[in-house]
């Protein structure tokens, strides 16, 4: 193992557009709470000719909710932040339920939740309730703005749409309609540990009837997924035990998780069910508040 | 931006250090400032051991680039004692049985602190949520929360010991 990291350039721009100038190919990468850069430039899973601080441009360290456009958090916004937000609590349950299992307050702290996405796991805690909550990343590049659904923004394992040029300056959350409730949950090996599993779930009732189903889960492949043919499942029916344990069944049946040091894909894929279950449940009973 | 020379405000004095940006903060403070108290065990922000405060938050200084953190104020488990006496939280340590081997202690003493800066009548677990992000290999942690407990005891009673 590596004790120290290999040199690099460093520099801390002021400007979102200094930023830009500066980005400039595969080995120059951007660095926000740095947990991760810093570990795989050590690791030597990376390799970095030039390290971008975005630490020192003022106003990305956001997060804010007006009830027009919901809730937003810039690039330098922490995980701790987003966990202390009161709406975040009250308004978008799952992803407040996955900032906190993260445990470590340190990791919180330092961790931005963009940067979290832009990393690109699959084991992220924060992109299945994200995917389910209908987020919305802004990516600005040397061509312009854009912004994109957050189930298009990952591509592969450690792959995301962001070219070298461009960076994430923004996710937003949009507000949920009346009768929606939310959860997320997690598996993993102890409550310090990543992920085996985890499901967020998202669903609107109107009269008992499921509107809407939205169902992401995590670690189970490549990217996080949402499994359309569950959501498909419920829609416009009553939503009792029956037609969750359906919805479950289906949500399993979508994965094909590896056998890894964590758990066996067998066991991935019966926990899936159960996750799914169960967060469908806790969700249904929010929407229902 | 290359080599520099850098100054670091650590517990409250003032250190002039030639650093490279790849550098991390931990190497800083241990191997050139000389300042030991702080741990270094995972290396990957999974044990705590390294947590120093900045400004006041409780971070990992292994995975900090010594760089970003010129300049600002840090607080290391050096810099708890005031002289020879030690801060009401590492005599609740030491009372409670809150230090076993003391490898994490450095680390749990940081996190400690912050909690009780934040919220000086923490519940146990709240104190659990603070130092999730601190591993323990030795006293199962109900030492370390009773140890904690006490520290807001003594610390609401004046700071000094009973």
């Amino acid at each position: 193992m590596h004790r120290v990291l290999l040199p690099f350039e460093f520099f801390e721009p002021t400007t979102v557009n200094e930023v830009l100038e500066l980005l400039d190919g595969e080995k120059t990468k951007v660095l926000a709470g740095g947990l991760d850069l810093v570990l795989d430039s050590r690791l030597r899973k990376i390799g970095l000719n030039k390290v971008i601080s975005l630490q020192k441009i003022p106003d990305l360290d956001y997060v804010k909710y007006d009830p027009e456009n919901g809730l937003s958090f810039g690039a330098m916004a922490t995980m701790r932040q987003i966990e202390q937000f009161p709406a975040v609590k009250k308004k978008w349950q799952s992803l407040y339920e996955g900032i906190h299992t993260i445990v470590s307050v340190q990791t919180k702290i330092m961790g931005t939740a963009v940067g979290n996405i832009c990393v690109g796991t699959p084991v992220s805690d924060i992109a299945p309730p994200l995917f389910t909550l209908g987020a919305k990343v802004k990516i600005i590049g040397k061509n312009g703005e854009k912004t994109v659904p957050i189930e298009s923004f990952f591509v592969d394992l450690g792959k995301t749409i962001l070219e070298p040029h461009e960076i994430v300056t923004e996710i937003s959350v949009p507000e949920q309609a009346t009768g929606t409730g939310s959860a997320f949950m997690k598996l993993g090996k102890t409550a310090e540990d990543i992920a085996k599993i985890n499901v967020a779930v998202t669903v609107n009732l109107k009269d008992g009837i499921c509107q809407k189903a939205k169902i992401a889960l995590g670690a189970v492949a490549a990217t996080p997924i949402r499994a359309t043919e569950a959501e498909e499942a419920v829609k416009g029916l009553e939503l009792d035990d029956r037609c969750i344990e359906k919805a479950a069944e289906a949500a399993a049946e979508r994965v094909k998780p590896i056998t890894d040091v964590r758990s066996t894909a067998q066991y991935r894929k019966e926990m899936v069910k159960v996750l799914v279950r169960d967060s469908f449940k806790l969700a249904i009973a929010r929407a229902s508040e | 931006m290359g080599k520099e020379i850098a100054d670091f405000i650590i517990n409250g004095t003032k250190y002039e250090e030639i650093i490279e940006p790849h550098m991390l903060l931990v190497d800083v403070i241990r191997d050139k400032i000389g300042l030991t108290g702080t741990k270094i065990a995972c290396w990957a922000g999974d044990c705590g051991a390294c947590t120093v405060l900045i400004d006041g938050l409780p971070i990992l200084s292994c995975l900090t680039l010594a760089v970003t953190a010129k300049g600002k104020n840090i607080t290391t488990v050096e810099g708890l004692a005031d002289g020879h006496e030690l801060h009401p939280i590492q005599k609740a340590y030491e009372e409670k049985g809150g230090v076993q081997c003391g490898y994490c202690s450095p680390g749990m003493l940081m996190s400690t602190k912050y909690l009780l800066d934040e919220n000086p009548n923490p519940t146990r677990e709240e104190i659990g949520e603070a130092l999730a992000g601190n591993l323990c290999r030795c006293t199962g942690y109900v030492k370390i929360v009773d140890s904690v407990e006490y520290a807001a005891e003594i610390m609401e009673k004046g700071g000094t010991k009973q």
